[in-house]
């Protein structure tokens, strides 16, 4: 324990967080460089005998998500240095500090890395140094039960990518990514789908995809909110690189058709159970998370239909799927990270995450307020913002793709549309309830009733995600005309003689009449506004106010317990969807002397998962009984370890005679 | 060729290799935890002998260092360690066996004959004549098996260090045997490791003693939970 207001502690603090800022900076700079260039950066690291000569290759596709990382850490960086002003009296900056760094470059190594051993080692130290971070607050229990899952989660993944990048040494002999890119797609097919398989699983986890997201909703929350936004914004996005990274650059382009209808059903379940796991959560980081789960799994349905598309031989159509795709990978880093970075501030200033016990903060947090209302319009996908744009863009390219004759994408295109279209209104409804119920009304407890502002580097942080929101929302065309390049380099189709960008505003597929522009769009939505105002005023003269009590049944006294909650905002959600949830409830009551006065009422509600009673306890059941089988031959003898030693040493000399 | 005819070198390392052997199974036999010492003491003797008549038959000078060593080190100076650690914990008997000594006699003797017919099929796929020092591979290998035995069947931590000592004399010599010698490096290696290992195994034993009140290693099962 560290002495209150250590001064070094907090020059370590400003001084870290500056120079991962100014590391952020220079990695955004790289990446322009090399999105602007298309020369791919590639740095000999290490001769080695065994291995061959480990390098940094880092090419357009690399140099997207290296820019997205930067951006979004430099953020969080301006970020840290108010967040964790919280932890300068009870905790050592050094270690936060030197966690912080080493996940941000093991981040950027991992997209950067182009060789499997250094892949392989920066995604572990990612993965380890998230461990710690999620461990943060290792007095808590719960921390330390999130962090263990994640770890154990985690650590299954990496075995099946070990798997996978053994397979693809098997059949290149080389270790090198770049010899994967050239030899990839002349491996015999069972071979390419096993290693399908086992990056789907492999980055799957990481991915937080459903099912294998159970350690998600767990993470997210416990760390550290600065950490939360990196982790759910760019962290589980690597995930997705490695996705791309394996089935266009490594395996493509010549795939089966079931390997896009596998990921679409994933990217479908995830997104679908993901918001409606969402709505139950009253934690709002915990909500966040799932959110991250439903936006997984838009990101997939670009990635699996382009894979669905170019397995049928429409690179076009795949091309627009997965810019669709990974321009909802930048979109939700933006809007992800904003929300986190919103939720944190209320943390910091209310010391609860459970919206049932805030409310009214947007008379304390006024700033905190209109950016998490800007990060949860992106998020529900409403124009003018970012959100909108590459979901229109996934429904244009599913769409596009009903003049496909083929029964499978028939049956899929529609479905998936349908499911995506109810993915965003439910979202939609989630963000009304976890606005309304958090920032409007009154305080529902002491803690949102002494809520206070975020200091003010927190606030810029925030607006700066804001303005990308709404910068990339309205101007879409610069970031499709930087993916465009990067998806002719993966499926060698290029765009821009099809799809037309008009300053940079429009995206109109000339093929058909489907055609987008946000500005327009934002014009209308706004006149839809003004316009009927307007004419109210000329027609009906000044507006008139007229204060009075709010209708309240006939009570005399209204207080803020009576106000709509959560809960009961999700009610009808929980009623339709009651299959899924099996929600349970027990009210308990208790009385005195008379059933007409009662001291206390209780109302307990529960949703159970489904995946984690049907698919996960089996498995772990399994995993204790056979560990209990086994743990009879540990006795904790020295003797009987020595004669395992010993009788095996003797059967091995008979045997070998 | 060395002073000596090749043949009596021969006879000589048969000899010695006898002894080595004798002494491994009298260990097997024997309580007294001094007697051990002593026996150890013994074989390391005999082990340094073997070396050099290695080097007086067949001219390998680099075993030279490594004979004497094994005479300074292992027959005088752990010796002398081991019951300085005897004096001090005043335990001077094994009696805590899990097979006993008449049925760990008969099993030493099946080791024995396991090991020869190791050997045998080792030597015999060799081509052409061996020479006379490896025939103690048999020998050699009947040392691990039985330093193995008793750290398996006996349960005093100084016990476990003698068969410790003994695994590593086999080990020193079936390298004898099969290539005369591993080079100096490795065996210097070795001698060193032992030493530690001895110096910190004393200290264990002394340890374990004052924290468990015995030198028992069943109490250590209590650190499973």
């Amino acid at each position: 324990m560290l002495q209150p207001l250590n001064p070094v502690n907090r020059a370590v603090k400003n001084l870290g967080f500056m120079i991962a800022l100014i590391s952020s900076i220079a990695g955004c700079v790289l990446s322009l460089s090399i999105l602007l260039s298309g020369e791919p950066l590639h740095v000999d690291v290490l001769q080695t005998r065994m291995f061959g000569t480990i390098a940094i290759h880092a090419d357009r596709l690399s140099a997207f998500f290296l820019g997205t990382i930067s951006f979004l850490a430099a953020v969080v960086s301006i970020y840290s240095l108010g967040y964790a002003t919280e932890f300068l009296q009870r905790r050592n900056m050094v270690w936060l500090v030197f966690l912080y760094h080493a996940f941000l470059l093991s981040m950027a190594g991992v997209v950067m890395a182009g060789h499997t051993v250094l892949f392989l080692f920066v995604w572990e130290v990612m993965s380890l140094t998230t461990y710690f971070l999620i461990n943060y607050d290792h007095e808590d229990p719960a921390s330390r039960r999130a962090a263990f899952l994640y770890v154990v989660m985690t650590h299954i993944g990496t075995a099946f990518l070990v798997v996978m990048f053994m397979i693809l040494y098997v059949y290149t002999g080389s270790f090198s990514f770049e010899a994967f890119t050239s030899a990839g797609p002349r491996l015999p097919a069972v071979a390419q789908s096993l290693i399908f398989l086992c990056a789907t699983i492999g980055f799957g986890i990481k991915a937080g995809i459903i099912p294998f997201h159970i350690w998600l909703p767990e993470a997210h929350p416990a760390a550290p909110s600065n950490i939360s936004a990196l982790m759910s914004g760019v962290m589980i996005k690597t995930g997705i690189y490695g996705m791309v990274r394996v089935f266009f650059d490594f395996l493509g382009p010549e795939i089966p058709e079931w390997w896009g209808i596998l990921i679409l059903i994933l990217a479908v379940t995830s997104s679908v159970l993901g918001v409606l796991y969402a709505l139950m959560e009253h934690d709002l980081k915990r909500l966040l998370a799932f959110h991250s789960i439903e936006n997984i799994g838009i990101i997939l349905m670009g990635v699996g239909a382009a894979l669905l598309f170019s397995s049928l031989g429409n690179k076009t159509l795949a091309a627009i799927a997965l810019i669709a795709g990974l321009y909802h990978v930048l979109n939700h880093a933006m809007f992800k990270g904003l929300l986190f970075l919103g939720a944190g501030s209320v943390l910091h200033g209310t010391r609860s995450r459970n919206i049932e016990e805030l409310g009214g903060l947007i008379k304390k947090m006024p700033w905190t307020s209109f950016f998490f209302l800007i990060g949860a319009v992106a998020i529900s996908g409403l124009p003018p913002l970012n959100g909108f744009v590459s979901e229109w863009l996934t429904f244009q390219a599913l769409l596009l793709g009903f003049h496909i004759s083929d029964l499978a994408v028939k049956i899929a295109v529609p479905v998936t549309v349908a499911l995506l279209a109810l993915t965003g209104a439910l979202a939609a409804a989630c963000f009304v309830k976890a606005f309304g119920i958090t920032f409007l009304g009154l305080p529902r407890s002491d803690h949102a009733e002494h809520a206070h502002e975020s200091s003010p580097t927190m606030i810029t942080a925030m607006g700066l995600l804001a303005m990308a929101c709404v910068v990339f929302g309205v101007a879409p065309g610069l970031v499709v005309s930087a993916l465009d390049p990067l998806a002719s380099s993966l499926l060698g189709v290029n765009l821009s003689g099809q799809v037309a960008l008009n300053g940079g505003m429009l995206l109109v597929p000339q093929s058909t009449s489907t055609s987008i522009a946000p500005p327009v769009l934002t014009a209308l939505l706004m006149a839809i506004i003004v316009v009927p105002l307007l004419g109210g005023y000329l027609i009906g003269g000044k507006l008139r106010k007229r204060v009075a009590m709010t209708w309240a049944c006939g009570l005399q006294k209204i207080g803020p317990q009576m106000q709509y909650t959560a809960t009961g905002f999700s009610k009808p959600i929980r009623m339709i969807f009651s299959n899924i949830y099996r929600a349970t409830h027990e009210i308990e009551i208790s009385e005195e002397t008379s059933p007409y006065f009662r001291a206390s009422i209780t109302y307990e509600l529960k949703t159970e998962s489904v995946f984690l009673k049907h698919l996960y306890e089996p498995v772990y059941n399994f995993i204790i009984v056979s560990a209990r089988m086994v743990r009879r031959i540990q006795t904790g003898h020295v003797q009987s370890y020595l004669a395992y030693i010993f009788i095996t040493l003797v059967l091995l000399l008979l045997f070998a005679r | 060729m060395g002073i000596i005819h090749l043949s009596t070198i021969g006879l000589l390392i048969d000899i010695f290799a006898a002894a080595i052997l004798v002494t491994a199974v009298l260990i097997v036999s024997s309580r007294s935890l001094v007697f051990y010492i002593r026996l150890f003491a013994l074989q390391s003797f005999f082990l340094g002998a073997v070396a050099l008549l290695v080097v007086l038959g067949y001219g390998e000078t680099h075993i030279l260092i490594a004979a004497f060593l094994t005479i300074a080190v292992k027959a005088i100076a752990l010796p002398m360690v081991l019951t300085r650690v005897i004096e001090r914990i005043q335990v001077r008997k094994e009696i805590e066996f899990s097979i006993n000594i008449t049925a760990s006699l008969l099993l030493c003797a099946g080791m024995v004959i396991l090991s020869d017919s190791v050997a045998q099929s080792i030597l015999s796929s060799q081509r052409g004549e061996a020479p006379a020092v490896s025939r103690v591979l048999s020998v050699s290998i009947a040392m691990m098996l039985i330093g193995l035995f008793i750290m398996m069947t006996r349960k005093k931590a100084l016990t476990q260090i003698i068969g410790l000592l003994t695994m590593e004399n086999g080990v020193f010599l079936s390298g004898l045997s099969i290539t005369y010698g591993m080079p100096l490096i490795v065996e210097v290696g070795i001698f060193f490791d032992i030493m530690i290992a001895v110096l910190i195994l004393g200290v264990f034993v002394f340890r374990i003693n004052k924290t468990f009140e015995t030198i028992s290693i069943d109490s250590l099962r209590n650190l499973r939970h």
